[in-house]
């Protein structure tokens, strides 16, 4: 499979490719984005990393990710930005913060994850189903509203939950980026 | 047992100047003989040594420390009465019993007498045949090549202010009695020739980590600046690779144990004091035991690129750069970097003539290394009968390493005579 040219034979090879193999190109990655990502709140210890993959043995639900936690850093130190922004996992987090609790370097994992979902927030790259809670904030003033009003009654509560006032909650939110986002994403 | 004879210590580097400065302060005599033209070995090269990052002619600030002591002890290996350095020379046979060696060394010519060369310098003025190894270099005294015999060498030799120039001078043998030896034989560095995944030999830009320490030692030819051997350019892109001929049953089976802070150093060096190089480390484990956990700590911090995996593909490209193909295991991914300079931590492996030297005094091998008497006993630095070895020619081994194993085997010596 290892394949060298010697030295006269070199660049623009034409016809097939010597191996199967499709890198990534590195010079095609932002080398800023571990910068960006270090200057945000929590993310100085990145580059502390050593990839002793902690962070993934600590997640209860990284088995379903494509990207697990330790890898998710290692892009970010690589600078695959646009991987790391668009991926489902920053957004399946669970934000348990085993990984952060147990890193042995002191990495924010946790946090971390937080800041590119900020990041790719700000880049619109939220999934559809985040928007939906967003626009179910903004509208109702609250996430969990009361459905099963029997399950009051069964207790002998009165139907509604007394003193709730979801009003000035959704005064607050449509100035907040969570008004921006939902209306940007209709 | 003689105890008036001297001790043969083989080669003068860390462990070996070590052992003889010792040997010599407690009234021992000792015979030191060096195959090279200078002394100080392999260490001459590091520029910069760990576990202290001091330039390696100068301990100045590290005097206090146990196991670093100032600049080689400079002065006394030509001074100290009880030292014969015997440069340019090599032990030919080996005979007699414990306690009493025959020892037959073949000495090389004198050119320079270095109790009379003052490096002043003229008669580098007067011919190429002459050249300065270092300022700080040991002897204190220029080299004379003879393959460059020229009339400015005859001039110089007629002008020198001093009489320290002797061009007739004359290969001889000599015989000894010791009584000890000590085996201070070091390491070579392996040159990866074999191994076709990595084309060493192939491409200019193709260097192993002590090559890497000459063309960074600001006193090297480019004072410093890490220029691309293959067109003098200035360097921007560094990739080293770890486990080069290391824990590789192909090549030497053990770690070699000092690549990874040698190339962490490097790294840092590269990143930290020299103007926009970049560094990746390819590596299969970080081995930063005891104290070097903090070289990996600095190299994180300052951003040099730790891709876990090994190397795919080679191909170099006509400006002289090269395109790397790395297999990262972490990520289960391949990486296409293109670098300038492609850095090998090849193995440390034992020395030409290891092996004679093993067989000829009925000695154990460890991995082509002088193995230890009684692996049982803690005594590491026994190898056989009135036979002692240190530092890396026992294997691997730090500075401080060496410079203890040179003592205790001295140690060892002392108490023999009681």
């Amino acid at each position: 499979m290892v394949v060298v040219y010697p030295m006269t034979e070199m660049d623009e090879q034409s016809g097939p490719p010597i191996t199967l193999i499709d890198p990534i190109d590195m010079s095609k990655l932002d080398t800023k984005f571990r910068e960006q990502i270090k200057s945000m709140p929590n993310g100085e210890e990145l580059s502390a990393c050593f990839a002793c993959s902690t962070c993934t043995a600590a997640c209860p639900i990284a088995n379903i990710w494509q990207y697990k936690p330790h890898q998710l850093i290692r892009m970010i130190i690589l600078g695959m930005k646009e991987e790391v922004l668009s991926s489902n996992e920053i957004w399946l987090c669970l934000t348990c913060f085993q990984c952060q609790e147990r890193c042995p370097q002191k990495v924010r994992v946790t946090d971390i994850f937080f800041d590119c979902k900020n990041l790719a927030a700000e880049e619109g790259k939220v999934p559809p189903n985040i928007i939906g809670l967003g626009k179910e904030l903004l509208e109702k003033g609250q996430l969990y509203t009361v459905t099963a009003d029997w399950e009051r009654e069964d207790l002998g509560l009165e139907p509604a939950v007394p003193g709730l006032s979801v009003d000035s909650m959704k005064n607050t939110l449509k100035k907040t980026r969570t008004n921006k986002l939902v209306e940007g994403g209709e | 047992m003689s105890a008036s004879n001297p001790v043969l210590i083989i080669g003068a580097g860390v462990a070996g100047m070590t052992a003889a400065v010792e040997l010599a302060d407690s009234g021992i005599k000792a015979v030191l003989v060096e195959r090279q033209e200078t002394v100080g070995g392999n260490a001459l090269d590091l520029y910069k040594a760990f576990p202290t990052d001091d330039c390696f002619y100068c301990f100045e600030g590290n005097r206090w420390r146990p196991g670093i002591r100032k600049c080689f002890y400079r002065s006394a290996l030509i001074d100290q009465p009880n030292i014969s350095l015997k440069m340019n020379s090599e032990v030919n046979t080996i005979s007699g019993t414990p306690g009493q060696f025959t020892v037959t060394l073949s000495v090389g010519p004198q050119y320079i007498d270095p109790k009379k060369c003052t490096m002043c310098g003229l008669c580098l003025e007067k011919s190429k045949a002459f050249h300065l190894i270092s300022p700080q270099c040991q002897p204190q005294a220029v080299v004379y090549n003879p393959s460059i015999n020229d009339d400015g060498a005859k001039q110089a030799e007629e002008e020198c202010p001093t009489k320290a120039i002797s061009l007739n001078a004359q290969p001889t043998e000599e015989i000894i009695k010791v009584s000890d030896i000590i085996i201070a034989t070091g390491y070579h560095e392996m040159k990866p020739v074999n191994m076709d995944e990595y084309s060493y030999g192939k491409h200019p830009n193709i260097i192993t980590q002590l090559e890497l320490a000459k063309i960074i030692d600001p006193n090297g030819e480019s004072n410093g600046v890490p220029l691309k051997p293959s067109d003098g350019k200035p360097v921007k892109r560094v990739m080293m690779v770890q486990c080069v001929g290391s824990r590789d049953e192909n090549y030497y089976p053990y770690c070699s144990k000092i690549c990874c802070v040698f190339a962490l150093k490097h790294a840092n060096i590269l990143m930290q004091e020299r103007d926009g190089v970049q560094v990746s480390v390819v590596y299969m484990d970080i081995r930063t035991y005891d104290r070097y956990e903090r070289y990996y700590h600095t190299a994180r911090e300052s951003g040099v690129e730790f891709i876990r995996g090994r190397v795919s593909l080679i191909q170099p490209r006509e400006d002289g750069s090269l395109d790397i193909v790395v297999y990262d295991s972490l990520l289960n991914k391949y990486l296409k970097f293109s670098v300038d300079l492609f850095v090998l931590s090849s193995a440390l492996e034992p020395p030409e003539g290891t092996n004679k030297l093993i067989e000829s005094l009925g000695l154990k091998s460890a991995s082509g290394f002088v193995g230890i008497a009684d692996p049982k006993t803690e005594n590491e630095v026994i190898v056989g009968d009135h036979i002692y070895a240190c530092g890396t020619a026992l294997g691997p081994a730090e500075v401080p390493e060496s410079v203890t194993q040179a003592r205790a085997a001295v140690s060892k010596i002392l108490q023999s005579r009681k």
